[in-house]
């Protein structure tokens, strides 16, 4: 019963695909305009647009480029995405000006790429764009129109080796400043100058279609995650000698536990504790021995100390364990402190847990006793003031009256004046 | 430290009166410490487990890791100022009363310990007779007092680190955060091993809270002690006159130390403004500097119309035409239309003749054009010579 329901739902869902893809070719041969319709004009140069504000547009598109795209090599018609154009003469077109002329002609890749698009909508760019910055990027922006590239694999979906090479300069075309100090940094030049694929591209830390603000809280307190994400993959550091241990040396750290409670309690609050990249650096990131930012050059980490802690001294940046596990070579005074803890907190337990544990079992022993009706094994007083004769008392020089007492015997003194 | 409790005449077993152990400061010490204490534990504790479930859900419920800070902070500050009137407290027992150090190991509390062994390993009949604090007793004492030194000590350096590295070394700092942490776990343990055990699960001694054990209690628990009281032998409060000459020189003394130690606590809780209030951007490149200029490519020249020489198709309209409108209405004949030829411009494309001689509004071409709009718009002057053209019968000749 409910398997035939299942099967049917299938059945209606693939149906509907495949109506759905059918549609869309079938509309794009209902127009009957082939590519080589559209280059008959737009093939050569001399079809110009000319927009409100006295720009010329040219119409003109490279046959061949479009065919080494993508999308040309999987045989697209120009009117799949110019889905108005299909009948000659061509609608009316108005832009104020290029900027224009983009924004309303990159609204195309969402009829068939809605997910990315989607995601857009909650980028960094698209909430630039609301407030009123036409320069973000639309998805041509960085995909290009006529020439746009396969960047994944198509079996596994992962990004192409090739292609992590490409985005940087992808996105240097608006943050140009930004990529110049990317190519000084250790991953940016591994990444672009020897084309090594282990090394973060833009998009893996800041994300692909729903980039989102780096400059906000949340993703500053998130962003040790990050980090760690490549730096405690052994497989990936090992190559490189590098630890695996930065992100547990550094939540174990003052500055580290205030960032993980921060971003497990209140992700978008501020915090004035630094993550990775407040020490390290963003898109400067050098080697830890770069005699110029390195950190473990000392000048350089005191420098770095001294951007928070303003009155830092020279001896300062020792307080910090530089993602190092104490041992008797590195930090030996903090690894004699834990090793002396590690010592005193089970040796002074130890002695006092067997006091309590020989105290425990008198008593058990003597009140198994008196329940059998045996006689106890210390006679129980009467609580007076007797006179015996003081025998091993320290500080009883006078003989004071001490009584054989049971000490740790329950206290209701009536009962041990019953079993005297 | 030592409190010499009025020594009651027992008449009888039955009729006993209670024995006072600590008066009213001391029973406020313990209390304030207690709170203080336990506090610190929790608030402590959470943070150097920071990672487990638990402390999260106590952070959470504190308001977070800054409030709880705050928390552990301020119950620092209260601890301390107990250990500083304890200092004061225990001096003045000292200097002016001239009590016994009764808190003091002796050699005798090593004794009770053997004794004690031996009397649980069945080697002797009775434990040892304890004075007024058993060796349990001062074992914790000592633990107290070592136990706050250190924490002290090495939560001023975690507290105030910039001041702590002129003194010290600067990795002193991690390694006062690791003696502040074992000495916590050992703190706690010790108090929930020992300290639970001896006065509240082997017999729930209050007196730090009533100030009085019974007779019987004091019996069972400080024979000694009772003895000493029964006795008469508790030390004897000193003459008035010595009193008040031990007090002139004490209660400045106490002052001084007070205002000293307080003036340190407050240095202490406010000297140092480590770093920065809000950590300065990461980044500081300018986010949006594109490339510069965009590279555009330039729209390739118009070819220039050639010269109408007459108004005939083949004295220039043609070339004109075939120029300005061939790349869609040429060979490929966009719409049906093809401008190559006089005649097939008169026969025109799939919406009418593209010229009908001496008839301009006729004209598809003219039609079109005029909406200004198209895609390969004429000028209004190459515009205007085509309908004068038209006008005039569109001559071909």
């Amino acid at each position: 019963m409910s398997r035939l329901r299942w099967m049917s739902a299938f059945l209606i869902l693939a149906g509907a695909l495949l109506i759905g893809v059918q549609g869309a070719q079938a509309n794009a041969s209902a127009q009957g305009v082939s590519n080589d319709t559209c280059l008959a004009c737009h093939g050569r140069p001399g079809i110009n647009l000319t927009l409100d504000n006295g720009d010329i547009v040219p119409l003109l598109v490279d046959a061949s480029m479009f065919a080494s795209s993508v999308h040309g090599q999987q045989g697209f018609d120009c009117v799949q995405c110019h889905t108005t154009l299909g009948n000659y003469p061509h609608p009316t077109f108005h832009a104020a000006d290029r900027r224009d002329f983009n924004t309303q002609l990159y609204r195309a890749c969402q009829s068939c790429h809605q997910n990315e698009y989607e995601k857009t909508l909650d980028s960094v760019h698209e909430h630039a764009r609301a407030a009123g910055v036409p320069e973000a990027a639309l998805c041509t922006d960085c995909h290009g129109a006529h020439d746009t590239r396969r960047l994944t694999d198509p079996q596994t979906h992962e990004l192409r080796s090739d292609a992590r090479t490409w985005i940087p300069r992808t996105c240097a075309k608006c943050h140009s400043a930004i990529y110049d100090k990317y190519l000084t940094s250790v991953h940016g030049a591994a990444l672009v100058g020897e084309g090594n694929a282990d090394v973060p591209t833009c998009v893996d830390c800041h994300g692909v279609h729903d980039i989102g603000d780096p400059t906000t809280a949340t993703f500053r307190l998130k962003s040790p995650e990050l980090c760690a994400g490549c730096h405690t993959d052994p497989q990936r550091m090992d190559k490189y000698g590098l630890s695996t241990q930065v992100l547990n040396t550094y939540v174990a750290d003052f500055h580290g536990t205030t960032v993980t409670l921060f971003e497990k309690l209140t992700p978008d609050a501020v915090t004035n504790k630094p993550v990775c990249f407040d020490c390290h650096g963003v898109h400067d990131i050098r080697r830890v021995d770069d005699p110029q930012k390195g950190l473990a050059v000392r000048e350089n980490l005191l420098a770095r100390c001294q951007r928070c802690h303003p009155d830092a001294t020279a001896d300062f940046p020792d307080a910090w364990l530089s993602h190092y596990i104490p041992s008797p070579d590195r930090f030996p005074l903090v690894f004699s402190v834990d090793l002396f803890y590690k010592i005193l907190i089970p040796g002074t337990l130890g002695g006092m847990a067997l006091l309590v544990g020989l105290d425990v079992s008198w008593q058990v022993r003597s009140r198994l006793r008196r329940r059998k009706g045996a006689p106890p094994e210390a006679p129980a007083p009467l609580a007076g003031h007797p006179d015996l004769p003081a025998e091993e008392s320290a500080g009883s020089a006078n003989g004071p009256p001490e009584e054989p007492g049971v000490p740790g015997a329950p206290t209701d003194g009536s009962q041990e004046v019953d079993h005297d | 430290m030592t409190d010499p409790g009025p020594a009651p005449a027992p008449a009888s077993p039955k009729a006993v009166a209670d024995i006072v152990r600590f008066d009213v400061l001391q029973r406020v010490q313990h209390a304030l410490m207690l709170i203080s204490f336990t506090t610190l534990a929790f608030t402590g504790l959470v943070q150097k487990f920071a990672t487990a479930a638990v402390s999260e859900a106590i952070v959470r419920l504190l308001g977070g890791i800054e409030t709880t800070r705050i928390v552990h902070r301020s119950a620092a500050v209260v601890l301390s100022a107990v250990a500083i009137y304890h200092v004061v407290d225990a001096a003045y027992r000292v200097f002016v009363l001239r009590t016994p150090l009764t808190m003091l190991p002796l050699v005798e509390d090593f004794k009770h310990l053997y004794q004690d062994v031996m009397f649980y390993l069945g080697r002797r009949n009775r434990k040892a007779s304890y004075g007024r604090y058993s060796y349990a007793e001062k074992v914790e004492y000592l633990a107290v007092v070592w136990g706050t030194l250190i924490m002290g000590l090495t939560g001023f350096m975690m507290w105030n680190p910039l001041a702590s590295v002129r003194w010290f070394h600067g990795q002193a700092i991690p390694a006062a955060k690791a003696a502040h942490g074992g000495e916590a776990i050992l703190a706690v343990l010790a108090i929930l091993l020992w300290h639970f055990y001896h006065v509240h699960l082997r017999h729930f001694n209050k007196s730090i809270f009533t100030g009085r054990l019974t007779r019987q209690e004091m019996h069972e628990e400080h024979p000694a002690e009772l003895e000493r009281i029964e006795r008469g032998a508790a030390a004897p409060r000193p003459p008035a006159s010595v009193l008040r000459r031990r007090q002139q020189i004490f209660i400045p003394a106490a002052v001084v130390f007070v205002a000293a130690a307080g003036f340190g606590m407050f240095r202490f809780v406010t000297a140092e403004t480590s770093a920065v209030a809000i950590a300065p951007p990461a980044e500081t490149a300018p986010i949006f500097v594109p490339q510069t200029p965009t590279p555009t490519v330039p729209p390739p020249p118009s070819p220039t119309p050639a010269p109408v020489a007459s108004s005939t198709w083949a004295g220039g309209l043609g070339d004109l035409l075939g120029q300005r409108c061939g790349a869609c209405h040429g060979a490929s004949a966009l719409s049906g239309l093809s401008l190559s030829s006089y005649a097939s411009a008169l026969q025109g494309g799939t919406r009418g003749p593209a010229v009908v001689p001496g008839d301009a509004d006729a004209s598809v071409l003219v039609q079109i054009q005029s909406t200004g709009n198209h895609a390969g718009q004429l000028t209004n002057a190459e515009l205007a010579v085509i309908i004068a053209w038209i006008q005039s019968g569109a001559p071909e000749q």
